[in-house]
């Protein structure tokens, strides 16, 4: 096992590595020019090259690359176009928050929609199933952004049962220490703080997990419908053991696997999700970053959250396959 | 985030140069670039950044959640370029002048008392503001004055670029040897004399922005603000420490994308001006309809930039205020290529000024926060012209028309207008180019749409003269008549009109350099005015309109002072709940 996951690792270096020419050379196509847009309507055209040469983008395409894998192997994220900043910096305090969202919309998903898929599967066609279906086929259609919007609506701007937008109402003091603002809330010793950013948490995590949610109860209900027609269960049965052990040693212990992979998948469409989910929220996260870093042509904060994400998403699916040893004993991995 | 110019800092209606009473709260408004050379103004030592507060007595305590439309970039003044950061700093941090309150550019004494200007223009000798400290403990006075200027002025490297200290060069010209500023000197303790090479009849009105605020020179020093590489300046970077100025409030705590802290400081220096609230907190807005929703749910207290469509719904939420910022600072036009046809003819141009309903524009679009321009510049502002544009007249533009002897075929060009963007000037740049258009085409004109992405191409396209007619605008970074006429608008590049509207006027050029230098109000004001109707003449753009971008708040929040060139004090501000 401990050779696998090795094995796996030194594997991912080098889907990063073509990942990040995948990347460098998408970031550079991209109509525009950063020198220009730092320096704004009017910018003369020798501010521009001055500009241009001071962010090193005078230089062969090749040689910037070769130089960003330089940094990137130092640590060095580069600086930011816009504030000048290190990306490292921002990247510390903005990752957090994107994933404390993520988690949420998973336990979201996850918690919902494995239940829900349960019960569609148990009573295939009847009205409940329809139901489900229906939420199921709900969730997938309504885009992020207008299902984010339709929330903040009704439930905080009418309603005004849960806040719209931010981690933590601006009038509560906490220090950022962590930048897991229910980590900072507890090490404060602020319950209020901590349940205010729970309620900060809801209505994103309901937007950003809607697809997952729709996703995981059809995969779970097709799955449990795949497992509850093969014949050990039917033999189970026949050897009368109760339903409750029947569904849970011996369906949902089999159903699990494509659910599994299914959860391990979906983590990349909410880190993707995220990016809209944190601009619609005011959410101080990456994906957020990556929309503003879009719009003013910053380099290196592109560069370096995208990899950073697909980065997150190899360790996740490397989890997901580990987990797979100890859901089904029979796959052992060498 | 869009990275702009402060855009809005400045913006000049009146300039105190010449003597005022001592005794008025503020200096009379004598509109002067320069001054005669015994002539003073003096700022009576309550006159700055208080203002007028709303009706009611004011409470203090409390702490205004507002939202900005995005992250800052700079907790260094010098090195502040957008509005973001200057909403913050304004709080902070202050000058030797700075605009009244609520005007866009009427210059008052702010760390200065008076001041006065030589003869020749080059001379400004400022006497300064007693018993003033910075909120470090350390004293204000001369020394600490000049240590800033000097710090501009030696800039090197990265420091001395325009991706830090843009305006510093942009008001001098350059660095060391290149500056306009001959030399800074502490008189006494309480006398700065600023010398400069060449005059400049906008000096004044350039020092009102933030990005010429007095900082404190030990704080300064204690984190390393003249690093080389400013990214490793805790001063520029917001570290506990940084932006350590003279204002109502001082700054706390910078969490980056999250959230900018100021608090009260008790011990401001204009004891009418305290802050009534304890704390203001920053928080950065990317998203307008989520400004809103979070301004309606109560997630903020105040949104400094809202979307003008959004001012109906918050007019009828008796919950919200919108706030009126009164004066424009910035001019939106409809701009022509004369290197295009049909627009090298004059009278094509002067058509198209007839054929625009610049009113129903307003109406649509600006939910009313907007004027009709008048001129090339906001009508409120320094030397402004009202140059009795073309009013909306079908018949007139048609017979313009008929009159160029241009044929109907000839009356086709590309239009474009910007995507992905939405200005102060320029809301909604599809609707009102739909808008503009069905106007063109009303009178004969055949204009077929075109389109580019505002960053991506549309912005240098239209900057190298390849557009025939295009939407385009400007908010105000220098607020005099030359930041509109000459930098933003009509200015010759390397002694050839600029690309970008290819209008060739060389006495238009000469008036406005000569505006530039002129050393007396009289004299500025004579040759302001001509170049004005030096345009005029050409039409070389069609005005539209000049606007104000709408803020607002929770009905609880008072005592808030717009001002259309967005500097912005919130020491008046108090919370009614």
């Amino acid at each position: 096992m401990i050779k696998y996951i090795i094995r796996r690792v030194i594997g991912a270096v080098p889907v990063l590595f073509g990942l990040s020419i995948i990347l460098f050379a998408f970031i550079h196509l991209l109509p525009g020019d950063p020198a220009a847009t730092i320096l704004g309507q009017h910018a003369r055209p020798e501010l521009v090259a001055q500009m241009r040469a001071r962010l090193g983008l005078d230089l062969p395409l090749w040689q910037q690359y070769f130089n960003y894998l330089a940094d990137l192997s130092r640590g060095d994220l580069g600086n930011s176009f816009i504030n000048n900043r290190p990306v490292l910096t921002d990247f510390v305090v903005r990752f957090p928050g994107t994933v404390e969202l993520t988690i949420a919309a998973m336990i979201f998903a996850v918690g919902l929609g494995i239940p829900l898929g349960r019960l569609a599967a148990r009573r295939p066609q009847s009205l409940t199933d329809g139901a489900v279906t229906v939420v199921s086929l709900v969730g997938i259609s309504i885009p992020i952004f207008v299902l984010g919007l339709t929330l903040q609506y009704l439930l905080a701007v009418q309603l005004k049962i849960l806040p719209a937008t931010g981690r933590l109402d601006g009038h509560i003091d906490i220090p950022a220490v962590t930048h897991f603002m229910l980590v900072d809330t507890l090490l404060a010793g602020n319950p209020g703080a901590f349940v205010d950013a729970l309620r900060h948490l809801v209505l994103p995590a309901i937007a950003l997990g809607s697809i997952p949610l729709a996703i995981i109860t059809r995969i779970t209900r097709a799955s449990v419908l795949d497992v509850a027609n093969e014949d050990y269960v039917r033999t189970a049965r026949a050897k009368g053991l109760t339903e409750r052990r029947v569904d849970g040693r011996h369906i949902m212990r089999n159903a699990w696997l494509p659910v599994t992979t299914v959860i391990g998948l979906q983590v990349g469409g909410l880190l993707a999700g995220a990016v809209i989910t944190e601009t619609v929220f005011a959410w101080n996260g990456v994906g957020k970053w990556v929309v503003e870093s879009i719009e003013a042509h910053d380099y290196f904060v592109i560069q370096s959250s995208i990899l950073m994400f697909a980065f997150i998403f190899l360790i996740v699916n490397l989890i997901v396959d580990i987990g797979y040893a100890f859901l089904n004993p029979r796959i052992r991995y060498s | 985030m869009s990275y702009k110019r402060i855009g809005a800092l400045l913006a000049a209606t009146m300039i105190v140069v010449s003597a005022c009473g001592g005794s008025t709260a503020t200096p009379a408004p004598t509109a002067a670039p320069t001054a005669a050379p015994t002539s003073s103004a003096t700022g009576a030592p309550t006159a700055a950044p208080s203002a007028t507060p709303a009706a009611g007595t004011p409470k203090d305590g409390g702490t205004l959640v507002a939202a900005i439309p995005g992250d800052i970039s700079s907790t260094d003044t010098a090195f502040i370029q957008d509005s973001n950061s200057s909403a913050v700093s304004n709080q902070v941090i202050e000058g030797l002048v700075g605009t009244k309150p609520g005007t866009t550019g009427e210059i008052i004494p702010v760390l200065s008392t008076d001041w006065t200007i030589s003869a020749d223009g080059l001379t400004y000798t400022f006497n300064l503001r007693a018993g003033v400290k910075f909120h470090d403990g350390t004293d204000f006075n001369a020394d600490a004055v000049c240590y800033n200027y000097d710090r501009w002025k030696n800039f090197t490297g990265a420091l001395a670029s325009g991706d830090y200290s843009y305006y510093y060069a942009a008001v001098f010209g350059g660095y060391g040897k290149d500056s306009n500023m001959v030399s800074c000197t502490a008189a006494s303790a309480s006398q700065v004399v600023i010398v400069l090479n060449h005059p400049y009849s906008s000096f004044l009105l350039s020092q009102t922005i933030t990005s010429f605020g007095i900082n404190s020179p030990a704080a300064l020093k204690a984190l390393d603000a003249d690093n080389p590489d400013p990214t490793k300046s805790g001063y520029n970077t917001g570290s506990k420490g940084a932006m350590v100025g003279t204002g109502p409030f001082m700054f706390s705590e910078y969490v980056p994308n999250d959230h900018v802290t100021v608090v009260k400081f008790p011990g401001y220096w204009n004891k009418d001006g305290v802050a009534h609230l304890d704390k203001v907190t920053f928080k950065p807005y990317a998203d307008q309809t989520a400004t809103l929703n979070a301004l309606q749910a109560g997630d903020i207290d105040f949104a400094f930039n809202l979307n003008p469509t959004d001012l109906g719904t918050i007019k009828a939420d008796a919950n919200l205020t919108a706030v009126d910022r009164g004066q424009s600072c910035n001019l939106f036009h409809l701009a022509m290529n004369q290197t295009h046809k049909p627009f090298d003819n004059a009278k094509i141009r002067e058509a198209v000024g007839y054929a625009i309903n610049k009113q129903a524009l307003i109406d649509t679009f600006y939910g009313g926060q907007a004027n009709v321009a008048v001129t090339w510049m906001p009508k409120e502002g320094l030397y402004a012209k009202d140059e009795s544009l073309p009013t909306y007249d079908v018949a007139k533009a048609k017979a313009l028309i008929a009159e160029s002897g241009v044929p109907a075929s000839e009356l086709k060009f590309d239009f474009w207008y910007p995507s992905n963007v939405a200005r102060p000037y320029m809301p909604d740049p599809k609707g009102i180019f739909q808008a503009i258009s069905s106007d063109l085409e009303a009178v004969g004109f055949t204009p077929t749409a075109q389109t580019k992405p505002w960053r991506d191409g549309y912005l240098k396209e239209e900057a190298t003269g390849k557009y025939p007619m295009w939407l385009i605008g400007w908010t105000c970074d220098w607020a005099g008549p030359d930041n509109f006429l000459d930098t933003a608008f009509f200015n010759y590049q390397g002694g050839k009109p600029s690309p970008e509207f290819a209008y060739k006027n060389d006495t238009l050029q000469a008036t406005m350099k000569a505006a530039e230098a002129a050393t007396t109000d009289a004299e500025a004001k004579t040759l302001w005015e001509k170049a004005q109707d030096l345009i005029r003449a050409d039409m070389p753009t069609v005005p539209i309109v000049n606007s104000t971008p709408p803020a607002a708040g929770a009905a609880y929040v008072k005592g808030f002072v717009g001002s259309g060139n967005l500097t912005e004090i919130l020491n008046t501000v108090w919370l009614d709940k």
